[in-house]
């Protein structure tokens, strides 16, 4: 690794509207990342809680005008404006007032070394399942699944979410097979899959049932 | 606003001067951010310090961010032109790292941990935030910054020094004899120091 290394914003690849911080330079101490809103009304930062991993956050509008909500509550948010968001289980998200709108977002949990999440590491095969999602080719959205399992077998966001498109696809067996593993690592998925419309097709299977309560 | 969230502006910071223009904008410590160290650094004016000179003691790695303005880094002797945007990572903590203002009113943000190990908080926290209050106050923040790190040479060490400011030898000559008693560079440094060379022992 180089003793340092340096890039403008607009220089570090991108997810989408996801400026991938942590990744381009491979940071280990802690979870930096930046969210572009390219047009006014776009969504920043999706609503979401970070109890699934314990994480405090924080917010820094770097450039343009944002609205955060943060448990309901709406705020103002000009470049230079701070959020922090210390309960991990407050669900925040952020849209853009201005076009180009830019938060730095940075994250860790207290009292634990960093490790970048499950979604993080998964991306190249999260990105490729999204896109056949997307089109409705769920079996397609299941292989890539199961190509990112065979690099990284740990992997809890693959596995649910091979549990997932395997349902979409028709194959229950995959499916309650896969969430079971799924629920076995982390026992939160049960609740995810409970809500979560993927699994219609097995909300009558009594195996379902008994693996989300 | 509930306590699950706070809200600022960068520009609510308080601003405590350090060396050479630069003003050291707490963060993490205003916020009470527990997983990561993280404050800003701001100078009014083209040439004051926005990084001093140092390398990380603490072993962290370390993230700049220029917020705002435009600074010149120098990286082990190399230099670089650092416009608003501008991301600078320093992984090894041994990088003799410094950077100047090239614009009114430069900002930027510092981020650091460990890669391996949970964060705590650094000592000199509260020793650069001590270091513009008068005497009393000063020894209440180093107060506060051994209740929440424990009993540090430099935070007892620094205890001492706004004791000795304050008059209050005998205290300052027990706080400084157990910071020598942690860390022999204590008394070097208290052999350079006009409130706390005559209480070394």
């Amino acid at each position: 690794m180089t003793r340092w290394a340096s890039a403008h914003l607009d220089e570090i690849g991108r997810r989408d509207t996801w400026i991938t911080i942590r990744e381009h330079f491979g940071v280990r101490a802690l979870g930096i990342n930046a969210f572009v809103g390219p047009e006014a009304g776009d969504e920043i930062i999706h609503s979401h809680a970070e109890d699934w991993r314990d994480h405090e956050e924080l917010y820094v509008v770097l450039a343009g005008h944002a609205t955060f909500t943060v448990d309901g509550d709406e705020i103002d948010a000009p470049a230079r404006t701070i959020v922090y968001v210390r309960e991990p289980s407050a669900r925040r998200g952020a849209v853009a007032k201005e076009s180009q709108t830019t938060i730095l977002a940075v994250g860790g949990k207290p009292g634990a070394a960093f490790e970048p999440s499950p979604y993080d590491v998964a991306w190249p095969w999260m990105r490729r399942a999204a896109e056949h999602y997307r089109a409705e080719r769920y079996a397609e959205a299941a292989a890539e699944m199961r190509e990112g399992l065979a690099e990284l077998p740990g992997n809890t966001a693959l596995r649910y979410n091979l549990a997932c498109y395997s349902a979409l696809a028709g194959e229950p067996e995959e499916a309650l097979a896969a969430l079971r593993q799924a629920v076995e690592e982390d026992p939160r998925f049960a609740d995810l899959a409970r809500g979560d419309p993927d699994f219609a097709s097995l909300r009558e299977d009594p195996r379902f049932t008994q693996l989300v309560g | 606003m509930s306590g699950a969230y706070e809200v600022l502006s960068l520009d609510d910071l308080d601003r405590i001067p350090v060396a050479e223009g630069l003003e050291w904008r707490p963060i993490r410590r205003r916020l009470g951010i527990r997983s990561f160290g993280t404050n800003a650094y701001t100078s009014e004016r083209v040439g004051g310090w926005v990084v001093e000179e140092h390398v990380e003691g603490s072993g962290h790695e370390e993230l700049y961010v220029l917020v705002s303005g435009r600074a010149r880094f120098t990286l082990d002797g190399e230099e670089l032109d650092a416009p608003a945007g501008t991301i600078v990572f320093l992984p090894e903590h041994d990088v003799t790292r410094k950077a100047v203002a090239e614009e009114e009113g430069t900002t930027v943000l510092a981020f650091g941990g460990w890669p391996d190990r949970p964060f705590e908080p650094s000592q000199w926290e509260w020793y650069f935030e001590a270091s513009d209050q008068e005497p009393a106050r000063a020894i209440e923040i180093m107060r506060e910054g051994i209740a929440e790190l424990g009993e540090k040479p430099w935070l007892l060490y620094e205890l001492a020094r706004h004791e000795a400011r304050a008059g209050r030898r005998d205290e300052a000559r027990e706080h400084l004899a157990q910071a020598v008693e942690r860390e022999p560079r204590a008394a070097e440094r208290a052999a350079g120091d006009e409130h706390l060379r005559e209480l070394l022992p």
